[in-house]
């Protein structure tokens, strides 16, 4: 009997706490979320005026002079980064020597500019599983002060109440004012149709460009300047793949193109194969006339599908591998030492990523010229020009207790500096002083001493700008970049530190000159939650057609059976919304 | 008015039980030294189990969640034809799996308890244990190797150096057709784990008394009629055993599933555990609501999955696993 009590007993208990838990969920019906550190988040921004103040926030207030005009001591500062920010990343001991630099740097300079001493704690996600980091920290309430999200994660988010408006905080803020701001439109069309700004994009998005291996065009005879059209750049294609690009005597053995995938894993999805895709945006999209619709179910895209079919299936000039590929397979295959069973061309990241295809190919002690490939006449005349990604904002958190004095103070010490074209936009460009940039006189110094690569920078006088040699790989490379890109940067520094002239200088121009803004991400509730089945469901209708040799209408019915009603649904919440 | 129970010792002799109260105290001993290892269990084993309430919330990361919403996760997912694909792969790729490499073990133990020299089959044994000691990113890099539909695959061209493939026929993308994914995860899956299966069906032909093998040499059977009638009778019980405890734990089917499918073959490979994945982690904002309800569905289904076990397990052995 006693057993059956206990028991019973015991029972009862874990489904009451099971209940109670849930029900304790339920009740605070999202108002209030303290996080481990002590940080919280309340309602939406709509019920603001219902909230109550959280019982810690970020920042003490120790007394010390408030920010700006925020009334509010920013003291401490949590940030949460991608892979983006160079000189916090501590994977490797050279990392952690940059990153135990520049945070001091950072910190002191910021305090001077507010006026008091702040402690900024970087956090550092996984870069190429970002979403799934910040998902997780979000639901379970660990929540950052600011963080990068990227554009599409942004506008999943910008409607929850998370993300504070900083609007008005951005019109006001010094570089906007004061005239420093060179391109207005990035941030200004991130406002959504209410005028709201969610997020702060210190650089413009960045996007791909072509690279065609110039070994490989004089050796089938094609000059990179006469690629004007699909057909040449599709007639390029087949001599790679049919004749001996490479120059090993063996005809048939190398592809004309590599890409990750025949299609992308996040927005604008099509930019790794944009000569096939040309017109197409296989995703859903906003038109002319402001009506949202599904770029795939367009005949643009059955006829890029077609084509894609043609180079994959048929005529074999895509490198199988592509399929299956991820960047850093397609990366390797393209510049790796073998070349038989490689490319000749392959559309990746425009900058940084023109000087690391170059250096890789010239460690692999291969032809080490590559013609950068402007948008061909498909694209031109549909686009505009290859498509410049949404860029990458910073965000900051809202706390929700309709005080915007502590997420002011936030945008002043953190973004606002981050443009003033000075010391601290230096330090987000080029890293630590001392370790990765100086402006110390200097006899200076040599890189790859003693091979035909050999470089020497230098000398510099005092006050003169330069890189240092990388901290990980001190005899052969300069240090890489920060954070900001100069080039791509929407407010310049005004201190004159530029490195002119370098690869990524050169790679930065030719995008700009050649590029357009990609369309802009949907938000949607429905789409935020759903999109995985929608992409699952484009993703086998591509596999159908372009690998397996499928039929495009088959294919497409297929989808529509699939995910046509979700996608109906989402639509209908986009145009409504609108 | 409680009543003391009167129990019968071994002898005979009826006494009264004594109570709870002073049993309790009477081995407080055992109870203290039990109290740590329940607590562990009810913190680690239990506490987390009440996450099984977000099946039926709503759960995204913001404001506004969780909340409750009752099934309505698991009529989206009842409702979805890709939820029910990947139930049907998940039985099938794990089933299957489980029966070849069970097989496979079986038949290498008893080839390798054939072998006369201790060094060749201790070497044997080591060679064959190796790949289960490799992660499967990198069994996965191996085999999309050798299995590249490119020029420089290594299987596409020993077929063609062989004349299998003409000089007019193309590549065979293995991975990405659905008639040949699943033979070769299976293949994949016998290389990698038949070696560690081996391990205790050596131990129990290892147990077989050597005079049942020396009977049956009196009795002039051969090799052949030995491993009939001697090995595989002891075999048997530790092949229903291990088969039965696996069987239980046939849905925990993800990471070989993960690093090998694509979606030119979900049709064959997507398993629950990648769909949830997907569900949860290839979306801006997952509802991790859904992907608990699915694991819960996958759970429940695990669970019967055991007490089927059991329940066989007691008439094939006599007794229970549980």
């Amino acid at each position: 009997m006693k057993k059956k009590f206990v028991s019973a007993a015991v029972s009862s208990a874990l489904v009451v706490s099971m209940l109670l838990t849930g029900c304790g969920n339920e009740d605070n019906g999202g108002n209030t979320g303290s996080n481990n550190d002590g940080n919280s988040v309340e309602s939406n921004a709509e019920s603001n005026a219902e909230s109550t103040p959280t019982e810690s926030s970020v920042a003490d207030n120790g007394g010390e002079t408030p920010e700006g005009n925020s009334g509010y001591v920013l003291t401490d500062l949590k940030v949460m980064v991608d892979g983006t920010v160079n000189s916090v990343k501590q994977e490797t001991e050279a990392q952690i020597k940059v990153r135990e630099a520049f945070i001091p740097q950072l910190e002191a300079a910021i305090g001077e500019v507010i006026g008091h001493e702040i402690n900024i704690d970087f956090e550092v996600g996984d870069h190429s599983k970002y979403n799934e980091y910040v998902g997780r920290k979000f639901v379970s309430e660990q929540y950052p002060d600011v963080m990068i999200m990227s554009a599409n994660m942004m506008k999943q988010y910008q409607g929850t109440g998370l993300l504070w408006d900083m609007a008005e905080a951005y019109d006001n803020a010094e570089f906007n004012t004061s005239g420093r701001l060179k391109l207005t439109g990035i941030n200004e069309g991130m406002k959504d149709s209410q005028g709201h700004l969610y997020g702060f994009a210190p650089t413009y998005g960045n996007g791909c460009v072509t690279y065609v291996k110039q070994s490989w065009l004089d050796n089938v005879g094609l000059n990179g300047d006469d690629i004007k059209t699909y057909d040449d750049f599709y007639n390029m294609l087949l001599k790679f793949t049919q004749e001996d690009p490479d120059g090993n005597g063996v005809n048939g053995d190398t592809y004309g193109f590599i890409s990750a995938g025949l299609i992308g894993t996040e927005a604008p999805w099509t930019n790794y194969t944009a000569e096939f895709w040309q017109d197409a945006y296989p995703s859903i999209i906003q038109g002319e006339d402001g009506v949202w619709y599904d770029g795939f179910q367009t005949d643009a895209t059955k006829a890029a599908l077609e084509r894609l079919k043609q180079a994959y299936y048929v005529d074999k000039v895509i490198d199988p591998d592509s399929f299956t590929a991820g960047t850093k397979q397609a990366r390797e295959k393209w510049w790796g030492a073998e070349q038989s069973g490689s490319a000749g061309v392959f559309t990746y990241w425009a900058g940084q990523w023109y000087k690391n295809v170059i250096d890789n190919l010239a460690k692999n002690e291969l032809p080490s010229d590559v013609y950068e490939l402007a948008p061909i006449a498909e694209i031109q005349n549909s686009w505009g020009g290859f498509l410049n990604r949404e860029a990458p904002v910073w965000v900051i958190i809202d706390d929700g207790d309709g005080d915007d004095s502590r997420e002011q103070a936030i945008f002043d010490a953190f973004l606002a500096t981050m443009m003033d074209g000075d010391k601290i936009q230096t330090l987000w460009t080029y890293g630590a002083e001392g370790l990765e940039w100086s402006t110390e006189a200097s006899e200076g110094f040599t890189l790859n001493a003693g091979t035909d690569k050999e470089k020497v920078y230098g000398p510099y006088a005092e006050g003169e700008f330069h890189q240092l040699p990388s901290v990980a790989e001190p005899d052969t490379k300069l240090s890489t970049k920060n954070h900001l890109d100069p080039l791509l940067v929407v407010s310049p520094l005004t201190n004159g530190y530029a490195t002119v002239g370098d690869l990524e200088s050169i790679s930065n121009k030719f995008f700009t000159d050649h590029c357009v803004d990609a369309p802009v991400s949907p938000s949607s509730e429905t789409y935020s939650e759903r999109s995985a089945d929608i992409v699952d469901a484009r993703n086998v209708a591509i596999a159908e057609v372009v690998v397996n040799g499928g039929d495009v209408d088959a294919a497409m019915e297929k989808y529509v059976n699939t995910v046509g009603s979700l996608v109906e649904q989402i639509l209908t919440e986009l145009n409504t919304a609108e | 008015m409680s009543k003391k129970k009167k129990i019968v010792t071994s002898t005979g002799v009826e006494v009264r039980q004594k109570s709870l109260k002073l049993r309790i105290w009477n081995n407080r001993g055992h109870y203290i030294m039990f109290l740590p290892v329940f607590i562990f269990v009810l913190i680690m084993n239990y506490w987390p189990m009440l996450g099984i309430r977000y099946a039926f919330m709503e759960y995204k990361a913001g404001p506004g969640t969780p909340h409750w919403i009752g099934f309505e996760h698991f009529a989206r997912m009842f409702q979805a034809d890709a939820f029910w694909s990947a139930f049907a792969n998940t039985l099938i790729l794990s089933i299957v799996k489980l029966l070849l490499t069970t097989f496979a073990s079986v038949l290498v133990s008893i080839l390798l308890n054939e072998m006369g020299s201790l060094f060749a089959k201790k070497t044997l044994q080591t060679v064959i244990y190796l790949p289960h000691f490799m992660s499967w990113a990198v069994v996965a890099s191996i085999f999309t190797l050798i299995l590249s539909p490119s020029n420089t695959g290594m299987l596409n061209g020993m077929l063609r150096d062989l004349g299998i493939l003409g000089s007019n026929d193309s590549n065979i993308h293995f991975l990405a057709t659905s008639s040949m994914w699943r033979p070769i995860f299976y293949i994949i899956n016998i290389w990698k784990e038949t070696g560690w299966g081996t391990i205790i069906f050596l131990a129990t032909l290892s147990g077989i008394s050597p005079e049942l093998y020396e009977a049956a040499d009196i009795d002039g059977a051969t090799r052949f009629q030995k491993i009939r009638y001697v090995t595989m009778p002891a075999l048997a019980n530790t092949i229903i055993t291990v088969l039965i405890l696996n069987l239980a734990k046939v849905l925990n089917l993800f990471e070989s599933v993960f690093v090998l499918y694509n979606s030119a073959v979900y049709d064959v490979s997507d398993v629950i555990g990648t769909y949830i994945y997907r569900q949860t982690f290839s979306v801006a904002r997952p509802d991790y609501g859904y992907s608990t309800a699915v694991g819960l569905f996958r759970s429940i289904v695990g669970c019967i999955l055991v007490l089927i076990c059991n329940q066989a397990s007691k008439k094939v052995r006599g007794r229970g696993i549980v």
